[in-house]
């Protein structure tokens, strides 16, 4: 059957359960959370209807299409490019007001909208009501009201846009009276781009040439029109021209009292007051709400700190106790299938640097990564998926705001911690909650100083090892290095590059939510699971295969002879000053691929094998030939030295800049060199050995 | 005269050929042939008990009239800089010789302005002229009150001259310190002055508006109606994206362990703003915790 190609956007604030729509409409799983600003790639998925192809496009989440944010602009040029026919809107029907800021301006762009009124439990459940048709009737264009995390209302949401595809249903958006003066001016200036040829939308430029929207006035300024203009054949227009109306626009914004964007925003505002008179219903009086009850603890001036670190620490003891036996088991699972992977290979004959490889490095290695990574990973994350969905996280930041404002930052930074302690890869990612540049880059870039759950559960066998009973202590003394690094490094990145620039913390603090059980796992595992592999085969697998080698070529050689035993002798000298040994360096850049495996990795450099694939061996010799300060020193290096490899990838992905990556580096070796050399040289004026 | 009829019609006096010439200090004789002509160009119609009321054409054409009236005195001072005093008779003459289409013109040329240079609001086109709780200086007796000057008859002239010599301009801030005799001690920027009883009378005002305050400031609990955004650029618009607009209520929620920043509710949503940034919002007290 041919099937009729639609393309939608969905566009939608920050928290409306934008996400949630599209992910229940395709079946694609897309991370969501009861933080604002999650989505910020381009997110794309396919449903059928009818005969009917529909293709979604999850826009970002703004407030406003005001071109003030990276966000604000890839949301507003995709729909001016005209790709999508119609575009949905999410609305979160508890903040309707709010919300319908976003929707007015949306009318203005584009007449094909479609309001997807979502959240609607939570209005029922206040005892509230929304009279659908009369907002339908207010705005002009179809509004369906929905359920996302229930599926309620979204096959009426097809319905509605395939039905305005097929032009069954028509809209007619409501346009906004700007007030008398306003208006005149808006008429005086669509006269004049009438003039120039400019058609299409010229309520809108003249709207924004008003609103004084910094890239409109330089799209003037420049001649570059094209973009916001519907006909394709624009006339050719003299730049000058151009610039002639910017100068008129700026002269009648002098006119408009007290300010013309003030006053545009203030009748926006003023028609959604209004459209929410008519439309929104109080049945039952309101009553003081959980969020009202659960922040009055939780924002509490001293119980506070104690709620916080309790649940950080309770989620750290639940990932470490409960990862213990799956992973073992997973451990005991890769070493049988890297038993039954040698005989199979060994009945077919095959060389010895090919079962070595094969079974030695590749399997027993990636296999040792997912064992070791896997289950701490799925447990932390549906704990923090928990935490974020029913709203705590944002809470965190606003308590936290005023400690991260002291070192230039701001509380948005504390969620990016909170994640790096899971993984930093995650914690790079999540950056993007912070819409402030200066302050994203810095936490992107500080972000590795924070102790992941690998390097942490791998850190603590050794610990354990050395410490006994003292190991919870010189676990919180790690804890505290790291936060303290990061807190040092955030202040003085800010300093050093970004001393002029205004930092500020706005954020929206969602009501809290009842958890939805089924998305937080699915979520997490789908996430975690996939997540986990993919590197597991993309990174570490080609690393373990390269570190095989360098341990088993040439063969049959003595140790020394051996790539690894060259890289052992090169970089002794370097270690001294740090109480570090070649065979130490040489191990950490083993476990650049993924710091869990730095165990294994000092059995191969202290020639003890020559795989990844035993812990037990070394573990007695290091407590034997290792001092105390050694092990604290080479801990303290490991912990800090260098981001693993995903970790540097995701900060490329993220900063798309080459200094930012280096920096990024640089700050971690230093971090790591500085605080190992005073370790080491501060204990041994302390007496230690 | 039909501006007469207007505003005695707008301010709930009876309507009749009376009061009429009364008001317009003509003689008492005269009142039937005014009101006669009022009726014959159908902007009044009366009914058996001889209490008038302006037809919808006639309220349309003295509102017409004010705005044109407004607008000269505007123009007359904006552009050729005529003294305040002098106006009100020019404008009279003007008014009457103004199609609706020249006031729009002559309206556009000025930039749309809101008052005249009394301080009397300009009604736009067809709108009714709005009705402030205005009261005359002399009627306020109270001490300590605070008030807004809204506007000064423009009759008599020289008293006009005189009060604005003396500072008592349209949008200044006064205080009414004691009221002794006849004479009222007014304060204004700090000094004090005198004003006799029957120039009061001349001299409408409001009470002066709250001070706005800004918005960090408040204790919490508070519910306040914001009047003005400071500041520009990327972060004004971010403030009036998240909902703080002039004419929002904003409750004051909460205040993080550490004092700052303060959550508040806005438009249905709650809002965590640092003290910074909340600075630049200024707000008028409605209810304080």
């Amino acid at each position: 059957m041919d099937r009729k190609r639609l393309v939608v956007g969905m566009a939608g604030n920050p928290n409306t359960g934008k996400s949630a729509i599209f992910n229940a409409l395709t079946g694609r799983r897309q991370h969501v959370g009861n933080w604002p600003g999650k989505t910020i790639e381009r997110a794309e998925g396919v449903f059928f209807h009818g005969s009917w192809e529909v293709h979604l496009v999850d826009l970002p989440g703004t407030y406003s299409l005001a071109a003030q944010s990276p966000e604000e602009i890839i949301a507003r040029d995709y729909i001016i490019s005209e790709e999508p026919s119609i575009v949905v809107n999410v609305v979160d029907a508890t903040s309707l007001e709010r919300n319908l800021n976003l929707t007015l301006q949306l009318l203005e762009l584009t007449d094909k909208v479609v309001v997807a009124l979502n959240i609607m439990d939570e209005v029922r459940r206040q005892g509230c009501e929304i009279d659908v048709e009369a907002l339908e009737a207010v705005l002009g264009v179809p509004v369906v009201s929905t359920v996302a995390t229930e599926g309620e209302g979204l096959p009426q949401l097809k319905t509605a846009l395939v039905e305005v595809a097929e032009g069954y249903r028509q809209t007619s958006p409501t346009s906004i009276d700007y007030g008398l003066t306003v208006e005149g001016y808006i008429k005086s200036l669509e006269e004049d781009l009438a003039k120039l040829g400019i058609i299409g939308r010229s309520r809108w430029i003249a709207v924004r040439l008003l609103e004084d929207d910094p890239e409109v006035i330089e799209g003037f300024k420049s001649g570059k029109l094209s973009a916001w203009t519907l006909s394709k054949d624009t006339p050719f227009i003299y730049p000058e021209s151009l610039q002639v109306l910017v100068r008129k626009a700026a002269r009648l914004r002098e006119a408009i009292h007290p300010n013309a964007r003030v006053e545009i925003v203030r009748r926006r505002y003023e028609f959604a007051h209004n459209a929410v008179k008519q439309t929104f219903r109080r049945k039952q009086p309101a009553e003081q709400s959980l969020t009202e009850r659960v922040d009055r603890i939780i924002t509490h001036r001293f119980w506070s700190w104690p709620i916080m670190l309790a649940i950080l620490v309770l989620v750290l003891w639940i990932t470490i106790q409960g990862a213990n036996l799956p992973s073992e088991m997973l451990g005991t699972a890769f070493a049988w299938l890297a038993e039954r992977m040698r005989e199979f290979l060994g009945y077919l004959n095959a060389p010895w640097w090919v079962i070595g490889s094969l079974v030695d490095g590749l399997i027993f290695g990636t296999g040792t990564v997912i064992a070791v990574m896997l289950p701490p990973m799925l447990i932390f994350f549906t704990a923090f998926s928990l935490l974020e969905d029913i709203g705590f996280i944002p809470r965190v930041a606003f308590n936290m705001d005023r400690l991260m404002r002291a070192v230039g930052s701001q509380g948005k930074q504390t969620m990016v911690v909170m994640m790096s302690f899971g993984c930093n890869v995650t914690g790079v990612f999540s950056c993007r909650i912070i819409e402030n540049a200066k302050d994203r880059i810095v936490a992107i870039i500080t972000s590795p100083l924070v102790l992941c759950n690998g390097r942490f559960g791998a850190g603590l066998a050794l610990v354990i090892l050395f410490f006994g009973d003292r190991a919870l202590s010189v676990t919180l003394i790690y804890l505290a290095i790291s936060v303290g690094a990061m807190l040092f490094a955030t202040w003085v990145l800010n300093r050093l590059f970004f001393r002029r620039e205004p930092g500020g913390f706005v954020m929206e603090l969602p009501p809290y939510r009842k958890p939805k059980w089924g998305q937080i796992i699915r979520r997490s595992l789908v996430h975690q699971v996939g997540h986990t592999m993919g590197r597991a085969v993309m990174i570490a697998a080609p690393a373990m295969l390269i570190i095989w080698f360098l341990g088993n070529l040439p063969p049959d050689s003595s140790f020394e002879q051996t790539a690894v035993g060259h890289m052992v002798n090169m970089l002794t000298p370097l270690g001294r000053p740090f109480g570090l040994t070649g065979e130490m360096l040489t191990a950490l850049v083993f476990t650049l691929p993924a710091k869990e495996i730095v165990v294994s990795s000092l059995a191969m450099t202290y020639g003890l094998q020559t795989t990844l694939a035993d812990s037990q061996t070394i573990l007695a010799h290091l407590a034997r030939t290792w001092t105390p300060l050694v092990a604290f020193s080479f801990l303290t290096f490991y912990m800090f030295y260098l981001p693993c490899l995903v970790t540097a990838w995701a900060i490329w992905k993220e900063t798309r800049s080459l200094k930012w990556l280096l920096m990024s580096l640089l700050v971690s070796m230093t971090m790591a060199s500085v605080i190992t050399f005073i370790v080491y040289q501060g204990g041994r004026l302390l007496g230690f050995s | 005269m039909l501006k007469i009829a207007y505003a005695l019609q707008e301010s709930g006096y009876a309507l009749n050929g009376k009061e009429l010439v009364r008001s317009a200090g003509l003689p008492q004789s005269l009142s039937r042939e005014v009101a006669g002509v009022l009726i014959a160009f159908k902007w009044v119609e009366e009914n058996a008990q001889g209490v008038m009321r302006l037809t919808k054409a006639g309220e349309a054409r003295a509102r017409e009239l004010i705005r044109a009236h407004r607008l000269w005195e505007r123009y007359l001072v904006d552009r050729k800089g005529m003294p305040l005093e002098g106006i009100h008779a020019e404008a009279d003459r003007r008014e009457h010789e103004m199609t609706p289409q020249e006031t729009k013109s002559l309206d556009i040329e000025l930039g749309y302005p809101a008052w005249d240079p009394h301080g009397h609001v300009i009604p736009a086109h067809g709108r009714r002229v709005p009705s402030l709780e205005t009261r005359r200086l002399s009627e306020v007796g109270i001490r300590g009150s605070r008030l807004r000057i809204l506007f000064l008859d423009d009759e008599p002239a020289p008293l006009l001259a005189q009060l604005i010599t003396m500072g008592l301009k349209p949008g200044v801030e006064i205080e009414i310190i004691n009221r002794e005799f006849d004479i009222l001690q007014l304060k204004l920027d700090k000094k004090v002055i005198p004003l006799a009883i029957s120039a009061a009378n001349h001299v409408s005002v409001i009470p002066a508006p709250a001070l706005a305050v800004q918005l960090d400031e408040l204790p919490m609990g508070s519910r306040v109606r914001v009047v003005e955004i400071e500041g520009s650029g990327k972060h004004q618009r971010r403030m009036l994206d998240m909902g703080f607009v002039p004419g929002s209520e904003v409750t004051v929620i909460r205040k993080a362990p550490l004092g700052d920043p303060i959550e508040y509710r806005v438009k249905g949503t709650a809002v965590a703003l640092r003290q910074k940034d909340a600075r630049s919002i200024l707000v008028e007290e409605l209810e304080i915790g």
